[in-house]
Parts: structure tokens; sequence; C-alpha cells
């Protein structure tokens, strides 16, 4: 099997390069058969590359040390669970992973429409093959193949890392990925429609769904990756501004600009130059992500810079798809020119522009920060750091503006906003942030930060809350319905707005956790088993903590731990007793000193996260020495944390609501011309 | 057109206030990052330099880690991969982080003292996953 | 041995696939389908949803009388403009006449004799000297 797959890898490279070039001389020459053929080589190839996967698999399954990736990533003590999802561990599976997961989508893509959006299929067709070919190329020819063989086959692998044998470790990269990948499908459709001309109304319709797609699963995978940031690494944070979480940010920053901007070229058929981009950019910074993340060029720079030659060629890539997109948008300019202006700069069209200067902004600060140092070092030849001191100053107040933005959009009229509308529309949510503000500091909340985001979710909340108060009452009005079916009936009716005001309502949760950052509490304490210390939160909670003492198992090689120092603590919250809470410090056979697993007590309110830093005498702890029981123990008091968690769960929902089919438009049609008014247009919400 | 012009104005005045906060950003927040060698010699060229923030990786010697019981407060001696001679002693009072072994790379931010004690604030180590063993490495 | 045999069958399996609808002349269709949306469609569709959202809106008191008459005879036109432009483009085969539409041609036939202010936007009646809702002189000239 693994040999199938290695072969399988082999055989995907001339049946892409076919397939691309039959892809664009079919559409070129406008002949089907060689659009067919087209299209089977793009299913014939996602049939190869999970032969090669399946093979990479059975390697690690089997135990086949002789191949380097397997060596490098396993061993025999290694749980099933982590042999299978060895796959994209490391490096080189997880490029073979990425070529899969972009031949699944490409193959639903092709199937999808084997009998629609027929002009644009055979370039899309190609497109995708191109991509996958690159994929492969850098597979087979960058030093990076998976099915690599030593000259000898070791005794067992080095096993894998153990802040990797994680769940989240494990569905994290997968998400991203499915996240990622899908971007190369709209980016098809685009290039696909500068080829052929069709950039009309069409193109949005065909665009949009599998953006939001890719959005959701990126949104997704990047809240997955904080949570295991937070649960994994320690030290109780979620966001480190490192060059890889800032790789997975910009393409997700340039699609919620395209988002937003793609209503105004609907609605006015402006700015389609900027969407075209938009798209065309969203990709390159997706192939860029996964250069960054998986070449190690920036991570270090006095790194030993072992992948050299595939640094050479995901630059090559990028470098000939950047110039390829501008030189097909340059030849399409004419048609991509529209007359039209925004008329007003108080507009939800002004807003909308602004929203995505803003998140252009937020983009090139992370891109900048991101490589400014090993551009500095090219040029003047000093080596300097930028790091979170520096996203923190520039992104802050962007992020703000962006919080404003979300609330000021759904409240501004289109065209042009009279002072009558303004007056309207923003005097609530005025009050309410200026009350809420006030409050706050009333109250004792002096942080200016928090303050200013706190009041903007307040303001952004009760604009949304009143358009779907508005929306409700009118439509139980007209159609003389219930509330509760009013508001059923008025989100099904345009979903794509209200699941965007849902999100928007996330976007708050998820800011609203952010400026509880401002109140963190971090305690650290030497305890003896008996010892009770206390920690007081800033919402008034107090924590008495006894460390209770320190229990010892030995494992037997299985999961690789040789042992576990468990310290049990018990907690007191305002003198009523809670669950037990451990952390404990681990020694696993492939490491060298031992890995700390944090105790969590999660609530709406606060986190209480223990770590046990250190223990006093490990080797007598081991030994269950009772002298040996004093530890380090840090205690941080995270508030509103949780509420990045629950705007995530909303985000998705959201996003569901945005992306739900609404009325099968085939059927419309079908059903004859006896549809009503309220039917097409419904259609079209889609 | 007026109106045009004007949000013109508009779009590049906010254009501009970004541009200048991400110039300042980098300036205000940008270090140095040396190696220990070049720290070395930045040290006894400069004589202020010992108020400077900056970021150094070097490479932890073996058998150089103690821990100060009852402080939180870890002691190790770092040297340059390169020079090997070029070594000097860091403070870190911090809890260390998981990955930090004997021999293991580091990176630090914080300020050199005049005696010639590094004070380190953060510390981070080379992520795990990324290191790839060599093949002589699997054979044992 | 199986190995061997076992690769080349997938060969050739893939290449045969592939290369069938070459050899064999087999076509995939590269007409448009009869129930996708054409790009003047689309834009009606649009049009007419913006007119539908300003009732809404209006009804849902976001936009009071004034912005909700000027926005929508702003829509009406246009949604006109790409009804005919859809006409046009489907060869003048009526799309048969439903509730909006019946009002888009009165309104079509009340805007032709009817006049636009210069200043603020709003439809005046037929005849107007002074725009009702803001003021101003109207020029007697034909709606565009």
């Amino acid at each position: 099997m693994i040999i199938l797959g290695e072969f399988a890898l082999w055989i995907a490279l001339p049946v892409a390069v076919w397939g691309m070039a039959l892809g664009f001389m079919g559409g070129r020459t406008q002949r089907g058969d060689l659009v067919l053929s087209a299209e089977r080589g793009i299913y014939a190839v996602f049939f190869l590359l999970i032969l090669a996967s399946l093979g990479v698999s059975a390697a690690f399954l089997g135990d086949k040390f002789e191949y380097w990736y397997v060596a490098s990533y396993s061993n025999r003590e290694l749980e099933l669970f982590y042999k299978v999802t060895g796959l994209w561990a490391g490096q080189r599976g997880s490029l073979l992973f990425w070529a899969l997961i972009l031949g699944f989508f490409s193959s639903i893509c092709v199937f999808q429409n084997r009998d629609k959006n027929r002009e644009f299929m055979p370039y899309v067709a190609g497109v995708l093959q191109g991509v996958l070919l690159f994929f492969i190329i850098v597979l087979l020819f960058a030093d990076v193949n998976p099915f690599e063989r030593l000259a000898f086959t070791p005794a067992n692998g080095q096993g894998l890392n153990p802040q990797l044998q994680n769940y989240w470790m494990t569905i994290h990269p997968p998400t991203l990925y499915l996240g990622f990948t899908a971007f190369t499908i709209p980016f098809a459709f685009a290039v696909a429609a500068l080829l052929n001309g069709r950039l009309d109304a069409r193109w949005i319709q065909l665009t949009r769904r599998w953006i939001l797609t890719s959005w959701l699963f990126l949104s997704i995978g990047i809240i997955f990756g904080m949570r295991w940031a937070y649960e994994e690494l320690g030290w109780g944070g979620y966001w480190f501004w490192d060059p890889v979480e800032n790789a997975s940010l910009l393409p997700w920053l340039t699609a919620t600009a395209f988002l937003h901007s793609i209503q105004i070229q609907e609605k006015r058929g402006m700015l389609r130059v900027w969407n075209m981009s938009l798209v065309l950019l969203t990709f390159l910074l997706t192939i860029f992500a996964t250069f960054l993340t998986r070449s190690g060029l920036i991570d270090s720079v006095h790194s030993f810079a072992q992948e050299l030659k595939i640094a050479y060629i995901f630059l090559g890539f990028m470098g000939s798809l950047l110039a390829g997109c501008v030189v097909l948008i340059l030849y399409r300019l004419p048609k991509l020119r529209s007359d039209n202006r925004i008329e007003s700069f108080l507009s939800r069209e002004s807003a909308f522009l602004f929203n995505n200067l803003m998140l252009l902004g937020f983009a090139f600060a992370v891109f900048w920060g991101t490589i400014f140092p090993l551009v500095a070092e090219g040029v003047t030849g000093e080596k300097i750091s930028v790091g979170p001191p520096f996203f923190e100053k520039v992104n802050f107040p962007i992020g703000l503006v962006l919080l404003a933005l979300a609330g000021i959009g759904p409240a501004i009229a289109w065209r042009r906003a009279t002072k009558r509308n303004l007056k309207k529309n923003f005097t609530i949510p005025m009050g309410v942030l200026l009350a809420v503000g006030t409050g706050l500091w009333v109250t004792g909340a002096r942080h200016p930060l928090a303050l200013v985001t706190w009041s903007l979710c307040a303001f952004v909340l009760t604009i949304i809350g009143i358009e779907f108060w508005k929306g409700t009452r009118a439509r139980a009005r007209i159609e003389g319905e219930g509330y509760a079916l009013a508001l059923m009936h008025l989100v099904a009716r345009d979903r794509r707005r209200w699941g965007g005001y849902i999100v928007h309502v996330a976007m708050v949760m998820i800011y609203f956790a952010f400026a509880g950052a401002a109140y963190y509490v971090e305690e650290r304490f030497h305890v003896l088993p008996g010892d009770t210390v206390e920690v007081r939160s800033p919402f008034g909670h107090t924590y008495k903590l006894t460390y209770e003492g320190l229990s010892v198992s030995l494992g037997k090689g299985q999961r690789n731990l040789l042992w576990q120092a468990i310290a049990t603590v018990s907690v007191q919250q305002d003198g009523k007793q809670k669950p037990l809470m451990t952390t404990e410090k681990r020694m696993y056979v492939t490491g060298d000193l031992p890995m700390t697993e944090v105790g969590i007590r999660s609530s709406v309110r606060e986190d209480l996260y223990l770590i046990l830093s250190a223990l006093d005498d490990m080797e007598g702890a081991v030994r269950a020495d009772s002298n040996a029981q004093g530890i380090d123990l840090q205690v941080l008091i995270k508030p509103l944390i949780s509420w990045i968690w629950y705007g995530g769960i909303m985000l998705a929902v959201g996003t569901f609501v945005a992306l739900w089919p609404s009325v099968d438009r085939r059927r419309v049609a079908l059903e004859g011309r006896t549809e009503t008014a309220s039917q097409p247009a419904m259609a079209a919400a889609e | 057109m007026n109106k045009n012009g004007r949000f013109m104005v508009g779009l590049v005045g906010v254009a501009a206030v970004v541009t200048y906060l991400i110039w300042t950003g980098v300036s205000q927040t940008m270090v140095y990052y040396l190696t220990p060698v070049e720290l070395m010699a930045r040290a006894e060229a400069d004589p202020t330099f010992h108020e400077v923030g900056v970021k150094v990786s070097g490479q932890v010697i073996k058998g150089t880690y103690a821990r100060v019981q009852g402080e939180l407060l870890h002691t190790f001696q770092v040297m340059d991969p390169v020079d090997e001679s070029v070594a000097f002693t860091v403070e870190y009072r911090d809890a260390l982080p998981d990955t930090f072994t004997d021999e293991v790379e580091v990176v630090l931010e914080g300020h050199l003292r005049a005696d010639g004690v590094f004070e380190a604030t953060t510390m981070l180590t080379k992520c795990g996953s990324r290191y790839e063993a060599a093949p002589e490495d699997l054979a044992g | 041995m199986t190995l061997f045999v076992g690769g080349s069958l997938v060969a050739l399996a893939v290449v045969l696939f592939v290369l069938q609808p070459v050899v064999k002349g087999l076509h995939a269709s590269l007409e448009r389908d009869v129930f996708e949306l054409t790009d003047t469609e689309a834009r009606k569709r649009v049009a007419l949803l913006a007119l539908r959202d300003v009732e809404y809106d209006f009804l849902a008191e976001k936009l009071d009388e004034h912005d909700y008459h000027s926005l929508k005879a702003e829509f009406t036109a246009e949604a006109l403009a790409a009804l005919e432009a859809d006409e046009r483009a489907q060869g003048g085969a009526g799309l048969g006449e439903d509730d909006l539409e019946a009002e888009i041609a009165q309104i079509r036939a009340g805007l032709r004799e009817g006049c636009v202010c210069d200043a603020c936007g709003f439809s005046n009646q037929v005849g107007s000297r002074f725009c009702s809702a803001c003021g101003q002189a109207v020029a007697a000239e034909a709606a565009r």
C-alpha cells in the first residue's frame, strides 16, 4: 500500500500537467471533449492523492521507520489516534494533506458544476489543476517527499512531540487547511472570469458562497488554534502575534473585506477592480501562509535554513501568480471600470469602504510587522525584531474603528444618509454607548481601552437589537404573524443580511472578551501540602485554594509517558466548595524536562487557571518522598475569556444562516410563471 | 466631482494615519535581534548599551542550568552557537517554558547589565515541532 | 509482484479514464444552463430586492416618509431600467406580469409625466411648480 501510494504521487504529476493544459486549451477552443478530459483529470488527481495519503498513513500504522517522516513523528508506543493523524504532524505530510483537501474541494466544485456555469468551468479546471500541480511538484522535487526513505531502518521512531499530542492540535490544522484551500475555488472562478470576460453580476453570486464557506472554516480554524494555545502552551495566552498566527490572519482579513465590498458591487456595480483584486490577493495570502508555516523562513533570523529549496520554489510560484494576476487585471481593466460613484460620505457604501480600508490597513500592519525583520536585515544588515508591542500599538486603534463600523454599517442608510435618518437611527445607540461608558467608569473601571471597547460593544449590540426588533415587528404587523414566526420568516427572507448581523454580534462577544485582558490577575505562590492561598478576581470573587498534595503515577511506557506528578487543589469560591482542580507535570519518554498540563475552571465570567510551574524537588517527588512535595503554583484569573469561545459558536451560527440556501431557483423557474413577486426577489437574496 | 474630491481626501487621510501608526509603531517598538557575539561587541563599543532592551538568540550550555530554591529565579549560561567561546550568564525570573532543555536554542528579551549578566524578561525556545531530526539522530 | 500489477492497473485505469473523452469524442457540455441567471436577470433581481427592502424599511420605521419616497423613486427608475434591459436580452419575450411589475408599470406611466425635483430628488406630481418635499421651484421637464 505504501509503495502504491508513492507510485500514485508520481502518476499524479503527468495527469495534473495534462489536466491543466487541456483545461485551458478546451476553454480557448471551446472543445467539450478536451474539457471533459480535464474535469476527469481532477477526479483522477484526487483519487491518486487519496492513495498517496493512505500510503503515508499505512506507513505510520505499520511502524515503518525506514521512512524518515514516520521515524520523525511516530514511535511504537504512540497512541493509534496520533498515528492515524500523523499524516499532518509535520511539514511533508501536511503539504500532502493540503493537496488532498484541495483535490477534495476541486472535485466537489467540478461535480457541482457539471451542467452549470459551463463557460467558466474549463478555465476553473485548468487553474485548479495548476495549483494541484504546484503542490505535487513541491512534494516530489523539493526534498519534502513524505515517502523518502532512510538508508537504514531505525529500531524505533522519535515519537511525537508531547505538545502535539492533544485533541486540539489534531483538529486545528485540518480546519485551517479546509479554510485555506477552499479559497482556491473562488480564485479559480475569478481567473476564469478574467479569461473569458464574463465579469458581470453573475460572477458575484458564483464566488460569494465559496468565499463565505472558506471564511467559515478559516475563522473556526483560527479560533481552534487560539483554544489550543490557551490550553496547551501553559501561559494562559491565546494569541502571540507569531508569524504563523499572523499568516493565517491575513487571508481572513482580506476575505472579510471582500464579503463587505462585494455588496457595493452588487448594488451599485462599483469597485469591480477592487473586488477582483481582493479575491486574487486572498488566495495569494493563503499560499503565503503555507509558505511561511512550512518553510521555516521567518521563524528565526539565525536559522539553519534547511528548507531553502522549498522557499525558492514557493517564492517563484507566488511571484509568477502575482505577476499573472496583475497582467490579467490590466488586460480586463476596460471591462472592469464602472462609472458610478459613491454619492455621499455618510452612507452605507461609504461605511463599507471605510471598513475595507481598515481591514486592509490591519492586514498591511500585520504583514509588515511579520516580514519587516527580514527586509530590514536584507537592506541594512541589521537584525531587528518586531513583537507584540508593535502589533498591539497599531492594531488596537484600527480594531476599535472596525468595531464601531460594525454598528454604524447596519444602521446607516444606503446611498445617502440624511440628518433625519442619522438622528433616527443613532440617537438611542449613542445614548447607550455613553450610558454604559459612564456606568462602567462609575463602578471603578478605569482602563481606557477596556472602557472604549465595552462602550462600543453596547453600541453595536443596541443597533443590531433594534434592527431585529424593528424588522420583526414590521413583519408581524404586515403578515399578521406572531413575533416568533415573524422573526423566523424575516431571517429566512434575507439570510445574508441577518446572518451577517449575527456574525457582528459574535464579533462583539469576541471583542468583549479581548477587553477583559485589561483585568488579568496573576499571582505566584510557593506552597506545601495543606497551604491555602487566596486570590481575588476583578469581579469580586474570592478564591481560596488549598494545595492538597502531589500524587505521582508512573506510566508503563504507554502514551510515551514516564510519569505524571499531579497536584490537586481544592477550590472554594466565595466560601462555597467547588470541584477539585488539578495541574500536573508530565515526563515523556521523548523529552528531557517535564511538560506542564494546566488546570482550567471556566465560567461565564472568568476562568481560573492553575499552573504547576515547578516542583521543588523533581526526583524526590517522583520517588514519592514526603519531604519533596513543595511546588510553585501560579494562579491566573482570566476575566471574560470564555466569551471568545461563545463568540466562535455564534460566528458559526451566523455564517450557517447566511449560507443556508433559501429557495431553489431551479424549482422556482420550473414552477413556471405563476410565481409571485416575492419569490424571485427571495431567490435573489441567496 | 466635488464630493468625489472630498472623498478621496478622506480616504488618503485615513491611509496616511494608518501608515503613520505603522511607521511610529515599528520605530518605537522594534528591538535589535543579536547573537551573543554581536551583543558583546555592542556592549564594548557603547557603554550606554546596558539600558537598551535587546533580543538575543543563543544556545544554552549543557549543565549550566540552576534553579535558586525558594525564589523564582533560574540561571544558566548561553553561548553563541557559531563562536562557542562567547558566552554570558542569564538570569530569568519567570516560569520556564516546557521545551527548555540542556543545549536548547533560546531567544531572550531583556538587557545586559553592567556586571555582564543578562537579565531576561522573556524567553522563548525554538518550537519543538519544527525541529527535524537529521538521519544520524534517528539511528539511535 | 502483486504490487507491480496493482500499480500498473491503477495507472492504466487512471489514464484510460482521463483520456477516454478525447479518444472517444465524449463531450462535456459548454452551453449555458437554461435555468441559469443571466446577467440582466441578476441585475433585475437585485433592483427588485432593493425596492422591496425600501418598502420594508419604511414599514419598520427605519425611513421617514421623505427618504422613503425619494429612495423609492430612485430605485424604481433603476428597476425599470433593469427590467427593460432584461426584456431586451430575453428577446422581448415577456416574463409574465406579477404584482410588483404591474405596480412598476403604473409608476412608469406616472413618472413619465411627473417631475423630479433637482434639489432633493423627490418625485412630484404632474404639473407641480414647487417641490412638495423641499419647496424649491421645480422646472417642468420630463422625468429621466
